[in-house]
């Protein structure tokens, strides 16, 4: 390991990204968790501009860090809730749920460090996003129109669910 | 030369085609029409639909297995059988919808319907695909359009509980697979389940053996949520019971086929090579059979003490779910065979059980098991169907379901698993209490009131296309047998072409 700018610029981006994680399960005001959301969003486009997926990186800020994030707050700005979440804690069930991502934690982080991927590096050059567009809109076609069917479903879910009866 | 989508025979995509048309239309129709216009014939249109799909996925059965740009469309004997499967199953749930959905209670009906159609479109392309991207939207395109169905009857409480519980659980799930899937991509580099194949061997053979099981548990993990197996069951009796009967039918029947068609394929196409290595003998195998037991043994032994019909039958699926996954863990001669005629034993009994729920529900105006009560003197009929399905979901014999349970004991003791199998005829003894217990009420408790139930023609033809289903796979269980045998199971485990298509 050593140290240099992309080891430095990967440090700080994880940091953030986690810390950002971190925050949002710990604040108790919905506004700072989506606030706290956004910055792991972008410290995670971060991460992709390190591993040579621009367009990955674009992406993610423009749809999670913009869109979601945006998106989420207006949400939360146009219904009337508790803008605070007291949850009781009830220490037995926490108690549990930390074990059980404690060691599921443990088993990766085992498996990761038991067999390390070895040194080679793959050729990101000819992954372009017209080599993308290509593949998605040739090879990949049949899943592309399913998700335009899978997102027609979502839209019109969000309607349903979310629609206000004229009566109610 | 690379191929495009219109240089292959896009025709076999028919089923597909017909039921995206038929949602499409609707959803276009709904438009047009008026808010007050009665939309039940949305469903007939729809088992139209679903009715043409069946007769081109049949037609398709004795040819030669085909796929459409490297695998992300494939149709092969398993993909043809589960999929008429999923669409009996679909077709079943519309004609229950068609009378049992009001537009008086659920006001979207339009979209219910064409939700639906979206819903079975993802099932059936869950069951034609070998390739992971293909694969998982189709879960997805499933799994969304059931969170929106199970919470769509907006007035009641239940009903959203349901769609929130289902949404979150779900969406913990998917990423689990996801998560899988991605150290599969990471470690062979393509989505192609033969590429898969091919290069999980040399990835695990080359030192990454860890990951490779990591991989494998890790959807696991997902898919024990998508099939309702325990310990990942705590969504199914919530869910079951909030959402509307016709959607818990679906779920309970439709879900559960492409489930496991989906991880019969992946794991079985993907990981088959751990078996030739031993591997599987010593870490899959028993996970799995631990999953199964428990499954056998939570699910019967909660559903003892359920007052409601549809939680009894929530739990008596994650029993049945724990029945299913022994063939696929101990593998074996019969593996296809036995895990495919349950399905349609458990498609057939189960239906009929929440069309009788459903008639009791709308009648009684409860769910409550108090509502069989006396059922067999207001109507004799519908207590004596209900009587076949409570049989064969318990697995006495001379029912779709003991032969079902008969075929996969069989699996297990020709493969040398006795526990398992002794764990299979104990849970089904338990679950004899609390199936009993419906009949008890149906013939032995005073009714609640003396007038006659009435039974529409529409439930009623549901009941004979049940107990015809049940009695007759029970009865000459060798007709299916025969013509499940004779299909090409192997096929799905096999590349059409020599080399993989790309990366």
């Amino acid at each position: 390991m050593q140290w240099n700018g992309e080891f430095l610029a990967f440090f700080l981006l994880s940091v953030m990204a986690i810390g950002g994680a971190v925050f949002m399960i710990h604040f108790t005001r919905v506004v700072h968790m989506v606030l706290a959301l956004a910055f792991t969003f972008l410290s995670i486009a971060g991460i992709y501009v390190l591993l040579h997926a621009e367009f990955v990186a674009a992406v993610q800020v423009l749809i999670y860090t913009g869109a979601v994030s945006i998106l989420m707050l207006f949400g939360i700005m146009l219904t009337k809730h508790r803008t605070s979440d007291h949850s009781d804690s009830r220490s037995r069930h926490q108690l549990l749920s930390f074990v059980g991502v404690a060691a599921f934690f443990g088993v990766i982080m085992w498996v990761i460090y038991h067999t390390p991927f070895s040194g080679g590096k793959a050729e990101t050059a000819k992954y372009t996003v017209a080599n993308l567009g290509e593949w998605v809109f040739k090879q990949y076609v049949i899943p592309f129109e399913l998700t335009s069917v899978l997102l027609l479903a979502a839209l019109v879910g969000a309607v349903i669910l979310a629609k206000k009866e004229r009566d109610a | 030369m690379e191929k495009v989508l219109l240089d292959y025979d896009w025709t076999v995509m028919a089923p597909e085609i017909i039921i995206a048309a038929a949602a499409a239309l609707l959803s276009l129709a709904d438009l047009f029409l008026r808010e007050n216009t009665d939309r039940r014939f949305f469903s007939w249109f729809s088992l139209a639909a679903v009715i043409a799909a069946i007769f081109f996925t049949v037609s398709r059965f004795g040819q030669q297995p085909y796929e459409i740009l490297g695998d992300t469309y494939r149709v092969d004997d398993f993909a043809l059988a589960f999929k008429t499967a999923v669409l009996s199953g679909v077709g079943l749930v519309f004609l229950l919808s068609a009378w049992g959905v009001r537009q008086e209670e659920i006001r979207f009906r339009g979209e219910y319907d064409y939700l639906l159609l979206a819903a079975a479109l993802g099932a059936m392309i869950m069951t034609s695909s070998a390739d992971l991207i293909t694969l998982f939207v189709g879960l997805e395109l499933l799994s969304i359009s059931s969170y929106i169905l199970a919470g769509i009857h907006r007035e009641r409480y239940a009903s959203n509980e349901a769609a929130w519980k289902y949404v979150v659980q779900g969406g913990v799930a998917s990423a689990f697979i996801l998560y899988g899937m991605s150290f599969v991509y990471g470690l062979t580099g393509s989505t192609n389940l033969y590429t898969i194949q091919q290069r999980l061997v040399e990835a695990y053979q080359t030192g990454y053996d860890a990951f490779v099981l990591l991989s494998l548990f890790l959807m696991l993990l997902g898919f024990g949520f998508k099939i309702a197996s325990a310990p990942f069951h705590m969504w199914v009796p919530d869910v079951y019971q909030g959402a509307p009967t016709p959607v818990t039918s679906f779920l309970a029947v439709v879900s559960k086929t492409a489930a496991f068609a989906l991880v019969l394929r992946i794991v079985l196409v993907g990981y088959i090579f751990l078996y030739q290595m031993q591997i599987w003998q010593q870490v899959v195998e028993p996970v799995l059979l631990v999953l199964a037991g428990l499954s056998m043994v939570i699910g019967n032994t909660a559903a003892l003490h359920q007052t409601d019909t549809k939680r009894l039958l929530a739990y008596s699926s994650v029993a049945h779910a724990g029945y299913l996954l022994v063939p696929l863990s101990t593998l074996g001669a019969v593996l296809f065979e036995s895990t495919f005629y349950y399905l349609i034993a458990y498609l057939v009994m189960t239906m009929g059980a929440f069309t009788v729920a459903a008639l009791l529900e709308r009648e009684a105006g409860h769910g409550n098991i108090s509502g069989f009560a006396g059922l067999s003197r207001r109507s004799p009929g519908t207590a004596a169907a209900m009587t076949v399905f409570l049989l064969s979901l318990a697995g006495i014999p001379v029912t779709a379901g003991f032969f079902g349970k008969f075929y996969i004991l069989m699996n297990a003791l020709s493969t040398q698993h006795f526990w398992i199998a002794g764990i299979m005829v104990g849970t089904t003894v338990i679950s004899y209490y609390y199936y009993f217990g419906i009949i008890r009420q149906m013939y032995f408790r005073p009714p609640a009131s003396k007038d006659r139930m009435r039974v529409p023609m529409v439930p009623a033809l549901l009941l004979v296309i049940g107990i015809l289903g049940t009695v007759g796979l029970g009865v000459v269980p060798e007709w299916a047998v025969h013509w499940i045998g004779d299909l090409q199971w192997m096929s799905a485990l096999t590349p059409l072409n020599a080399g993989p298509p790309g990366p």
